[in-house]
């Protein structure tokens, strides 16, 4: 086990910053999520930690000692590739006994360990088998019981459930999350999808473009999204926004829409009073934290059409047409799909952030 | 499950070319097998029962043919006397000798050129390919002169360093195909199980196996088959079977039998070559393990 750091790391590819100036600490036994859309750097920068990839400058620490010029074999980390990258032509024992064989284990230990690996795994049954004769679920099992067979220091999963069904990611989200709460050990988790990275990591870095924008607790970055970006990133459906100015209307802070005109709650008065000179804002509100009525109700509210609505099972999510924009709502699935008709949405002003239209940079 | 393969249906001109390609075939297997088969057993026949022929049009005749006392004394003669023994080892130690070398350079080459980038590497490799593109015969004099100044014309390493050289671009260049077949994915593996770079290496060869042992086979036949470098730079002290064959046709007479039997000590070996690495050249190894 141990703390991995990241200290002013960049990566280039010739000419071409892959990742910049990328600081994070990571402690002792606990689950990072790197998170990001593919191109931003999340991949390379677990590469690096691996050893697969040279660090163009800046240093990688594992417990305060510099790694960056080790090969991976003297990491001692355990990877799980995307694609598996399972030997083809070994049984799945040989496969999960291939890092012990390369550390040259005697093979009664060996064995011991793969099938305790395979136990805990469910995947005991399985170690004659080659790989071309598993499903996708069992192969990525294979995987990380290869990864688990040794004890390392730490794991690195680059995207490791990608390529399964839907149903069987759900699941494994939770053996994964729950495979490292057993075993202690530090875990570095690539993904693009936010759902795995909320739903696993005590700690979640966000990458776009090859930069850190925030790193944090699921809460945190789902709560408290330190700009735009990554607002419009975590969360599905994703968050709405819309342009809006700001006037003082009868001494109350007021965001100014075509469509609407509502007011701002004391705290956030007094943020934007402190910080913008801009009067153009970005505002940014959560699906579920509107709400849709076909009645005019009696408070501030936006006024829309219905555009269409989608029925997901337990929610239904409602895209209503603005002047110039499309916001969409999250609601209950008793709401009569009503198309084209007119509609009012109140929103939870609690819960609604403010972006500054130049940098992205929240207010609040 | 859908089916595998594009469908077709049946016409009348599919049905006439089913059996157009029905007689063609007839044809080719005749065209193919007889002198084969010719030669197989007039290798056990008497000179003169080998002469034996029917008359033109006497379709009964051909009974003929299989009318002998079948006799080894072709084979003895060669084995006994005319020292085929020796020429079956150069032919064995040559061609296997020009193919593991071929094999064990070619691979690493052919691993260089697949996974590291440098400078040239595209000329490199098309130079590497070029050396086969002018015929044997055109370098054989050169090639000649350079061997006799180096001590190596007549001796067998002289022969395996010849057909290594026509070889190993060979290799380097069906074997790079392999490799590049070959996901990163799997070397990094072993790399983070805990492998060196030239362990990660190692463990990939199986994956290439059915590209070595394509190339195998075609390098041991192009050095067994071969009979220019043979006459050329193997004669004297390192000769191979087909050299020694053309030597069984002398200005006063021609051995037939013993010609007809040296074809069958050469042929045999490669058939029986073919046969069992077959499923290596046919079928490639589509292992399934890394989803992409």
């Amino acid at each position: 086990m141990a703390k991995v750091s990241f200290r002013h790391v960049w990566k280039k590819y010739g000419n071409l910053p892959a990742v910049k100036d990328l600081n994070i600490e990571c402690p002792d036994g606990s689950f990072l999520s790197i998170l990001g859309p593919s191109g931003c750097g999340k991949s390379s920068t677990m590469r690096m930690v691996a050893g697969l990839e040279h660090i163009t400058s800046g240093e990688i620490l594992f417990d305060e000692k510099p790694i960056n010029a080790l090969p991976p074999k003297d990491r001692d980390v355990a990877m799980v590739f995307e694609n598996y990258a399972l030997y083809p032509h070994k049984s799945v024992f040989e496969n999960m006994a291939n890092p012990l064989r390369l550390r040259g284990q005697d093979a009664s230990k060996i064995k011991e360990r793969v099938e305790s690996a395979a136990r805990l795994l469910e995947i005991h049954q399985l170690l004659d088998r080659r790989p071309q004769e598993l499903s996708g679920g069992q192969k990525q099992r294979v995987a990380i019981g290869r990864a688990i067979v040794r004890e390392p220091n730490l794991f690195l999963f680059d995207e490791p459930i990608a390529h399964l069904d839907a149903k069987l990611r759900a699941h494994m989200r939770g053996e994964i999350k729950h495979l490292q709460r057993t075993l202690g050990t530090t875990m570095i988790y690539v993904t693009h999808d936010q759902l795995e990275a909320m739903s696993m990591a005590d700690m979640i870095a966000v990458m776009h473009d090859g930069e850190l924008q925030q790193l944090g607790t699921p809460r945190e970055v789902y709560n408290k999204p330190v700009n735009a970006w990554v607002a419009g990133f975590v969360g599905e459906p994703a968050m709405n926004f819309a342009d809006v100015t700001i006037e003082d209307r009868d001494g109350q802070t007021t965001f100014v829409h075509p469509n609407f005109a509502i007011a701002v709650n004391d705290e956030q008065q007094r943020i934007i009073a402190a910080s913008a000179k801009a009067r153009q804002l970005r505002m940014g509100i959560r699906p579920d934290c509107l709400s849709i009525t076909m009645e005019k109700p009696a408070g501030d509210h936006i006024t829309g059409q219905i555009f269409v609505t989608e029925l997901l099972g337990g929610d239904m999510i409602v895209d209503v047409d603005l002047d110039d924009s499309r916001i969409r709502v999250k609601t209950s699935p008793e709401f009569k799909e009503l198309e084209n008709q007119t509609c009012y949405i109140t929103v939870n002003r609690d819960k609604w952030h403010a972006f500054s239209k130049d940098d992205g940079k929240a207010l609040f | 499950m859908a089916s595998r393969g594009v469908i077709s249906y049946e016409t009348p001109l599919s049905k006439a070319f089913r059996w157009f390609s029905a007689v063609f075939i007839g044809f080719y297997v005749i065209w193919t097998v007889l002198p084969i088969f010719v030669m197989f057993v007039s290798s056990f026949k008497d000179l003169l029962e080998a002469f034996k022929l029917p008359a033109v049009g006497d379709w009964a005749g051909i009974t003929v043919f299989f009318e002998f006392s079948p006799t080894f004394k072709h084979y003895y003669e060669l084995f006994a006397n005319l020292g085929f023994s020796t020429y079956l080892f150069n032919s064995l130690v040559a061609a296997g000798g020009s193919a593991v070398i071929s094999v064990v350079l070619g691979s690493m080459a052919a691993y260089s050129l697949s996974r590291i980038d440098f400078r040239g590497k595209n000329d490199l490799f098309f130079w590497i390919i070029s050396t086969r593109m002018a015929p044997v015969v055109a370098v054989m004099v050169p090639l000649y002169w350079i061997f006799r100044e180096l001590g190596l014309v007549g001796t067998l390493p002289g022969l395996i360093l010849a057909y290594t050289t026509f070889n190993l671009p060979f290799a380097i260049w069906i074997l790079k195909g392999f490799f590049d077949n070959v996901p990163y994915a799997i070397e990094e593996a072993q790399m983070v199980d805990g492998a060196t770079r030239l362990q990660a290496f190692r463990a990939i060869l199986p994956l290439v196996a059915p590209g070595i042992g394509a190339f195998v086979v075609l390098c041991i036949l192009f050095a067994w088959n071969d009979y220019l470098f043979a006459a050329i730079i193997g004669s004297g002290g390192a000769k191979t079977l087909p050299a020694a064959t053309r030597e069984l046709v002398q200005p006063q007479n021609i051995q037939w039998g013993q010609i007809m039997a040296a074809g069958v000590v050469t042929t045999l070996p490669m058939m029986f070559l073919g046969l069992v690495i077959r499923k290596y050249l046919v079928t490639g190894l589509t292992m399934g393990a890394v989803k992409e």
